[in-house]
């Protein structure tokens, strides 16, 4: 079991699972465009067709072997997904960033059994992924344009909300060493604490921004975990769903309300209880990590 | 996916849990003949999904079949936070339970399934005296394991506890063949050495039903959630008169937020989805066109994966086709000065920030 967090260098190369469906090809090529090292392909069937000119091969041990890929972003239908994530914990991958929406529970469950088993980092599933803008990396669906280089580190639930507070942020100067989406459904392959448990001793991240929302208690344990180990780092969240209704999934599966559990007042206390700075709007993010940290 | 109280002691039966001798009544002419089959005194319940069906008068004890019949017209009358019972439940009632709390559970925590236990009942899970949580490994829960949970809420040992241990196990495996999020037995009734499920709560994970059929048959809650999800939205119906669309969850979640704070009340939800085509943005507004509460839309569209000129183009060929709401816009993002010039002409108002559309679609009368 580890806790620590894999995630790739510039120029390090990548494979894509389900790189020839509409989905899979389409951001091959924003990747490549983005200068992501996209070094091989997989769909079952389909070796020997090559994708933007990246090979595509039946087998991730095959892809792994040929190109030395450590990381595999996955655009693999929900009911495949699970094998094809276990054939490349198997075949050695120890970052899985899972596109993929709509797993079911147990499936999710299994894939953190093994990865945890392996040491291998799980981002998402149901994640935007993540981008490494001055390591000209990223292995997601998010539009790069948003994203500049810089000293802050971007954790989001969501993924539009991460591009639009990014974009925000870019717009005012303040770029990112990292933004990722930890995954829209209740259960993530990595606890944000995990994530944290890193940046606390990543140098090229300054401060945090993190986009909460309702349902479960991974804001509450955050918060509670940011007390307990005096986290160094600033830290500025913002919470969505202050005015939903509760019992209903509002979008992402992970997004919802039990009773009083799960609500974003629960989450935006406990975090001003830990010293975090809360953002009422996504607009407000900018200006609160203005008063603590200069524009570059 | 949530399942009526009836549909989930289906299940309880087809697991060999327990459960009152009981009959599902669609019709009050039916209700003499669920009367017979399960005897005096009966219960009769409202089956709906909404909570707090006991506070709004959802539940009733009859004594004699006049009283029966009665109380299920009712009961069959009742709107139960807004929503009309589909079907009455009749069981034999049972005299003078004890009431213990039992399920098995998604803990998004722990990222694990749970077992919740207790002996004492009540509807407030988290304030259950005596609770026991008990961690379930993937491949379901050993003999050995439900025998210290049954033990660590009370149980010493005899029949009862072999019977409590029985249900357990089979709950729990319920809940894993059958891919629940959560399976719930509340209460779970104790009368002399007879153990019986009172009431059941299911629900079910939505993303694994296509391993499900049987379930995939059932129909959707809301007519228009469900044909909103045939278009692969993400739409929940709220009370208020705007209607909120976007592009991704959080976006749209974020946007209620923003209106509910300048005063306004949303109507719906609506999300998009990413990567969002013109055709997705058409069939939308067109959805919330129908949708009664709404008196005007917001539409806020961050794009990125998703095209604004896409957007642009659907606003477009919607508002010019038939008229409907007024609706105010921000679109921003890539192309978003095309997509503007698009747009130009049309009855759609058109916003640089967030908040700008919201303070316009609130104030507006």
């Amino acid at each position: 079991m580890t806790s620590s967090i894999y995630l790739p260098e510039r120029g390090e190369p990548i494979i894509v699972q389900g790189i020839t469906g509409r989905f899979g090809s389409l951001h091959t090529k924003l990747m490549l465009q983005y200068g992501t090292n996209v070094a091989a392909g997989v769909t079952p069937g389909k070796q020997g067709e090559t994708i933007e000119g990246v090979p595509v091969y039946d087998k991730v041990f095959d892809a792994v072997e040929r190109t030395g890929a450590k990381a595999s972003i996955l655009f693999v239908p929900a009911p495949f997904f699970l094998a094809a994530a276990e054939e490349a914990i198997l075949a050695g991958v120890k970052l899985l960033v899972s596109i993929t929406e709509r797993i079911p529970v147990r499936d999710e469950l299994e894939l953190i059994s093994l990865a945890q088993e392996h040491g291998v980092t799980v981002v998402g599933p149901n994640t935007p992924g993540v981008i490494l803008p001055g390591r000209k990396v990223k292995m997601g669906i998010m539009p790069a344009p948003s994203f500049r280089p810089g000293r802050i580190a971007l954790f989001s639930r969501s993924g539009t909300l991460m591009y639009e507070i990014a974009n925000q942020l870019s717009t005012h100067g303040f770029g990112q060493c990292v933004a990722l989406g930890i995954g829209g459904d209740p259960i993530n392959g990595k606890p944000i604490t995990d994530y944290f448990d890193w940046i606390r001793d990543f140098d090229e991240a300054d401060a945090v921004v993190t986009v909460g929302e309702i349902g479960g208690d991974t804001e509450e344990k955050l918060a509670q975990y940011i007390k307990d180990t005096g986290f160094p780092k600033p830290v500025f969240a913002y919470v969505a769903g202050r005015a939903a209704p509760k019992e209903k999934k509002m979008g992402h599966a992970g997004a919802i309300i039990y009773g009083n559990f799960g609500t974003a007042e629960s989450k935006i206390s406990a975090f001003k209880a830990a010293g975090v700075q809360v953002a009422m709007t996504p607009m407000e993010i900018p200006e609160l990590v203005g008063r603590k940290l200069r524009p570059s | 996916m949530r399942l009526f109280e009836y549909q989930g002691k289906e299940l309880f039966v087809k697991y060999g849990i327990p459960i009152p001798n009981s009959r599902v009544v669609r019709e009050l002419a039916e209700v003499d003949a669920a009367i017979d089959a399960v005897g005096l005194p009966a219960v009769v319940k409202a089956q709906v999904l909404a909570g707090g069906r006991g506070k709004a008068g959802g539940v009733a004890v009859v004594r004699s079949e006049q009283e029966a019949r009665t109380e299920a017209a009712r009961i069959m009358g009742l709107r139960i936070s807004g929503e009309k019972p589909s079907a009455l439940l009749i069981e034999s009632a049972t005299v003078d339970p004890k009431e213990m709390y039992l399920a098995v559970t998604l803990d998004r925590g722990k990222r694990c399934f749970v077992v919740i236990a207790s002996k004492a009942g009540g509807v407030e899970v988290e304030s259950l005296a005596g609770r026991v949580i008990e961690p379930v490994p993937l491949d379901g829960l050993t003999t050995e394991r439900a025998t210290s949970i049954a033990t660590r809420i009370g149980f010493t040992g005899g029949e009862t506890r072999a019977s409590y241990v029985d249900i357990l196990l089979k709950l729990e495996r319920l809940s894993r063949e059958v891919e629940c999020e959560l399976a719930e037995i509340n209460p779970l009734a104790i009368a002399g050495d007879t153990l019986m499920a009172l009431d059941s709560k299911i629900i079910l994970d939505d993303n694994a039903l296509f391993r499900h059929p049987e379930f995939a048959q059932l129909p959707p809650e809301d007519p228009m959630e469900g044909e909103a999800a045939k278009e692969g939205f993400a739409f929940v119906r709220l009370d208020g008169d705007i209607a909120v669309v976007g592009n991704g969850a959080g976006l749209v979640l974020s946007t209620l937020d923003l209106v509910s704070d300048a005063g306004g009340k949303p109507a719906c939800f609506l999300d998009l989805g990413g990567g969002s085509q013109q055709d997705r943005v058409e069939a939308a507004l067109r959805l919330v066109r129908r949708l009664p509460n709404a008196k005007k839309v917001l539409v806020n569209i961050f794009g990125g994966i998703t095209r604004t000129t896409d957007v642009a183009a659907g606003l477009k060929n919607v508002i010019t086709e038939q008229p409907m709401q007024p609706v105010y816009a921000r679109i921003s993002g890539a192309e978003e000065a095309e997509a503007r010039k698009m747009l130009e002409g049309t009855p759609i108002r058109l916003y640089a920030t967030a908040p700008e559309a919201v303070k316009a679609v609130v104030s507006a009368g």
